[in-house]
């Protein structure tokens, strides 16, 4: 019981301090929205037989989707991305993120 | 039990109760279908066979029905269909039951009177149809889409409820597995990156803790395993209870409950101090050897012992026994992992020790999944709703919980509370939540707090009974379902699809039909626009052959990889590779390697409450089956007898047991099947709905009597936290 109770604070003393493990890396965006955009805006290309290379969640690790998304402009797709909100791409972000194939909780389905 | 008896409402009054004149025949009041001839000589000349998919339990065993004028005779199983082995197991002989059976749904059944009452009246589908309608779209307009929770059992067509959830914009779908398996699930994922299936044929020794595989069937673990033991493997058994496994193992230790982790780290202590653990696999495939070799030091055969009543020598032995066969050798995973409060780290404690053992993608070991190729079948679209709230209910409540399983107790317990903020239409298929979750009045207080509460099953349910609408489902042999994939290591990497064997009873529907209607009503049409044969044409568009195959023989096989998966890829864990220390875990202020904490003193008469199948039941899905019910009529308490004679209790005496939960009312069997300490009974009994003529009034429900404690880490039920007292019943 000490010990949940030390796990609760120190999760909320993370999140107090903004540097809990969502919020470091890619847990500000809303990830259900995400999926949600993900699938508007790039599974109609991103899909088996679409125009580009199908993707999911856990077509990637964390640290790739990280890299990914640092290099945007250079993708093919770069024009696409640039149409996109600034907080839809964390959204999106999240999504993938938070579901890659290393992540604690990989997609199910693509 | 207490409930039924003292309401005192017996299965005439509740037919009278029922109401209409159509609803005593809707739940069960003597309208029976056609009925299986072969009892008189056997089936005649003339009669078809076709494939379809047994559903008396989650494993989807392929089956042959044989059909003579539109009536199944006979399943039998389908001999190319290596999963089960050619298996087709009591309860799967016992399915054409499910269908024939006097008690099936026939028609849609509106509650007319209080909930739990039992009045209920029939209406028209187009009637039902509307009322959901209505309630979807009043329960998420008054308190958000999120209001509708969903919950569906494991079945081929759930994935249309979890479809139907999605688009209409709830985040709250449950599933039974939160009552079962996520703990291991999540161990065995943050050690491995993935859940293994056990190469049971192959191996040449198992330690089997917390598992009863030789009567709770899983394929193909149960028959290879028994194949294996032929051929000279050894299990060794740790389990409370004198189960059929532990009556067919070489070795059994009446382990003292919830000191399975004290074992495994024993294990691991003695490999890692006589250096027999896999060198050259921890070095090249492991992260945290070092801080493993550390934490478990103190962790000594001699201290274990003390723990778990099993004697350290024993202990060391089978640790050198281990090594000596390894990697064909194994802890073996198991399924349901509901037990304790740490539960996710027990399990780690054996992902740990088969790490060490270097059993991973090898033969005899433990397998990764193997490439199946089955499409994920009509993608879609899902809306978002801005005005929803950010999260499930259950949300952060648990520390590492699955997002699209949920925690069951920790809905309920939001649910209750009304925070962080309400729930009030609930639709469930194909699962029965009033038996298998524990602290039953918690679900009955659920469900009242409820504004709209929809059942769809075969029978009446408890939580049908509980249900303000009760949908007539098709069974299994009826139904025309969608594929699914199943793995089997060395068995199969396949595929099984359903097709209707015989024509539907009465006015029972499939899920897939109901769901599509509703979002038609709703203006959700789009997410339902295609077919069945649709759908599978989609699923089955990259294995070649595919449909051909499952027409010709009942499967399809995928002659995939089977060992080896890994090499030169990673692992799915944070460090990529196998974590004997997870160094997420740590991140998060949670115990990187398990520690153990031994269980607290049970006191003076009490003792812990344990669950567990039998081979010829499947919790409250099949208990009701007129055939199944002759095996298994009802339950009893077991009792040790040293603690029965303190207690004055002879076999055969009416007892009550009692936690803080609940209290029932049962009969004891004074046996040395269990130990002093631990009682048992089986589950699905002492039910509240007199729609279940076979076992009404039988035995008693566990579900009452369970504590709803929870893993702290995935929300996972802790039935096993349950401290009971027993005592005779006054004359
Ligand atoms: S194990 Fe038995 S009940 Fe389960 S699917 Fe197979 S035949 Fe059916």
């Amino acid at each position: 019981m000490l010990k949940r109770t030390i796990v609760v604070l120190l999760v909320l003393s993370f999140i107090g301090a903004g540097l809990s493990l969502a919020l470091a890396s890619g847990g500000k965006g809303n990830s259900r929205k995400g999926k949600y955009l993900y699938r508007k805006n790039c599974r109609v290309c991103h899909v088996q037989n679409g125009k580009a290379k199908e993707l999911s969640p856990i077509s990637k690790t964390q640290a790739q989707w990280k890299t990914t998304f640092a290099a945007q402009d250079k993708l093919p797709c770069a024009a696409e991305w640039a149409k996109l909100k600034e907080k839809d791409i964390t959204d999106i972000y999240a999504y993938l993120w938070g579901h890659a194939k290393d992540s604690p909780s990989p997609a199910k389905c693509k | 039990m207490a409930q039924t008896s003292s309401r005192g409402i017996s299965r005439r009054g509740f037919l009278k109760l029922a109401g209409a004149a159509g609803a005593a025949a809707a739940v069960g009041g003597g309208v029976t279908g056609p009925r299986p001839a072969q009892a008189a000589g056997g089936i005649k000349p003339g009669f078809t066979s076709k494939y379809s998919v047994c559903d008396m339990c989650f494993n989807k065993c392929s089956l042959i029905a044989r059909v003579q004028d539109g009536v199944i005779q006979k399943l039998d199983p389908n001999p190319k269909f290596l999963k089960s082995r050619g298996m087709l197991c009591a309860k799967g002989n016992a399915g054409v039951e499910q269908v024939y059976g006097a008690d099936r749904l026939k028609y849609p059944l509106l509650r007319v009177g209080e909930r739990g009452e039992g009045k209920f009246k029939r209406i028209s589908w187009d009637q039902a149809l509307d009322l959901m309608a209505a309630n979807f779209k009043k329960i998420g307009e008054q308190y958000t889409r999120c209001g509708f929770m969903f919950m569906a059992g494991s079945d081929m067509q759930s994935t249309f409820v979890h479809r139907f959830a999605e688009a209409y914009g709830s985040y709250n779908t449950l599933s039974h597995e939160s009552m079962c398996l996520i703990a291991g699930t999540r161990a065995f994922l943050d050690t491995f990156g993935e859940v293994p299936i056990p190469d049971m044929l192959y191996t040449k020794y198992v330690v089997m803790a917390g598992a009863n595989r030789f009567e709770s069937l899983v394929t193909p673990d149960s028959m290879d395993l028994m194949t294996a033991m032929k051929n000279g493997a050894k299990l060794v058994v740790l389990d409370p209870r004198y189960t059929k496994t532990a009556a067919k193992a070489d070795e059994w230790f009446a382990i003292k409950p919830r000191t399975d982790m004290a074992f495994m780290l024993a294990i691991a202590h003695v490999l890692i101090t006589e250096n027999l653990y896999d060198k050259k696999f921890v070095a090249a495939k492991t992260y945290g050897i070092e801080q493993l070799t550390k934490h478990v030091k103190p962790y000594t055969p001699q201290w274990a012992a003390e723990q778990c009543d099993i004697p350290a020598e024993e202990i060391q032995r089978i640790a050198r026994e281990l090594a000596a066969a390894a990697p064909a050798a194994m802890v073996y995973p198991g399924r349901r992992s509901s037990n304790y409060t740490d539960s996710t780290q027990i399990r780690r404690s054996y992902a740990i020790v088969n790490a060490l053992l270097g059993n991973w993608d090898r033969p005899g070991g433990l397998t990764a999944a193997r490439v199946v190729g089955l499409g994920g079948g009509i993608p879609f679209e899902a809306p978002f709703y801005e005005d929803n709230p950010e999260d499930r209910i259950d949300a952060g409540k648990a520390t590492l919980m699955f997002p699209e399983e949920g925690s069951f107790k920790l809905a309920r317990d939001a649910v209750l509370e009304g925070k962080p903020y309400p729930v009030k239409g609930f639709f469930l298929y194909h699962t029965n939540p009033m038996q298998t979750a524990a602290n039953r009045s918690k679900t009955v207080a659920m469900l009242n707090s409820m504004e709209f509460v929809v059942t769809m099953d075969i029978h009446m349910s408890d939580t049908a009974y509980m249900a303000d609408l009760v949908l007539p489902s098709q069974t299994y042999l009826e139904r025309q379902d969608p594929c699914s994939a199943q793995q089997g290591s060395s068995a199969c990497a396949c595929v099984v699809m359903r097709d209707p064997v015989v024509a539907p009873l009465y006015e029972s529907k499939p899920v897939f039909w109901v769901m599509q209607q509703v979002a038609g009503r709703l203006g959700m049409g789009e997410y339902f626009d295609f077919t069945i044969e649709q759908f599978r044409d989609k699923q089955l568009a990259g294995l070649t052959g595919g449909m051909d195959a499952l027409k010709r023989d009942g499967v399809y096989y995928n002659p995939s990889k089977l060992y080896g998966v890994y090499e030169g890829k990673i692992y799915k864990t944070k460090s990529h590779k196998i974590e004997l220390f997870n160094s997420r875990y740590a991140e998060m202020g949670l115990e990187p390697m398990p520690v153990y904490t031994p269980p607290k003193p049970g006191g003076f008469a009490r003792m812990r409450m344990v669950v567990g199948r039998n081979a010829v039941i499947t919790q409250s899905s099949s208990q009701n089956n007129a055939l199944l019910a002759k095996f298994q009529p009802t339950n009893h308490l077991w009792i040790h007898p040293e603690r029965a004679q303190e207690l004055d209790i002879k076999d055969g005496d009416w007892v009550w047991v009692k936690s803080k939960a609940g209290k029932q009312r049962i009969k004891a069997k004074v046996t040395y099947e269990t130990r002093p300490d631990t009682v048992y009974m089986a589950t699905g009994f002492g039910v509240l709905s007199p729609g279940l003529a076979n076992i009404y009034g039988k035995g008693a429900c566990i579900a009452q009597v369970l504590t709803d404690e929870f893993d702290s880490i995935t929300g996972n039920m802790a039935m096993h936290e349950t401290w009971v007292r027993v005592g005779k019943e006054a004359a």
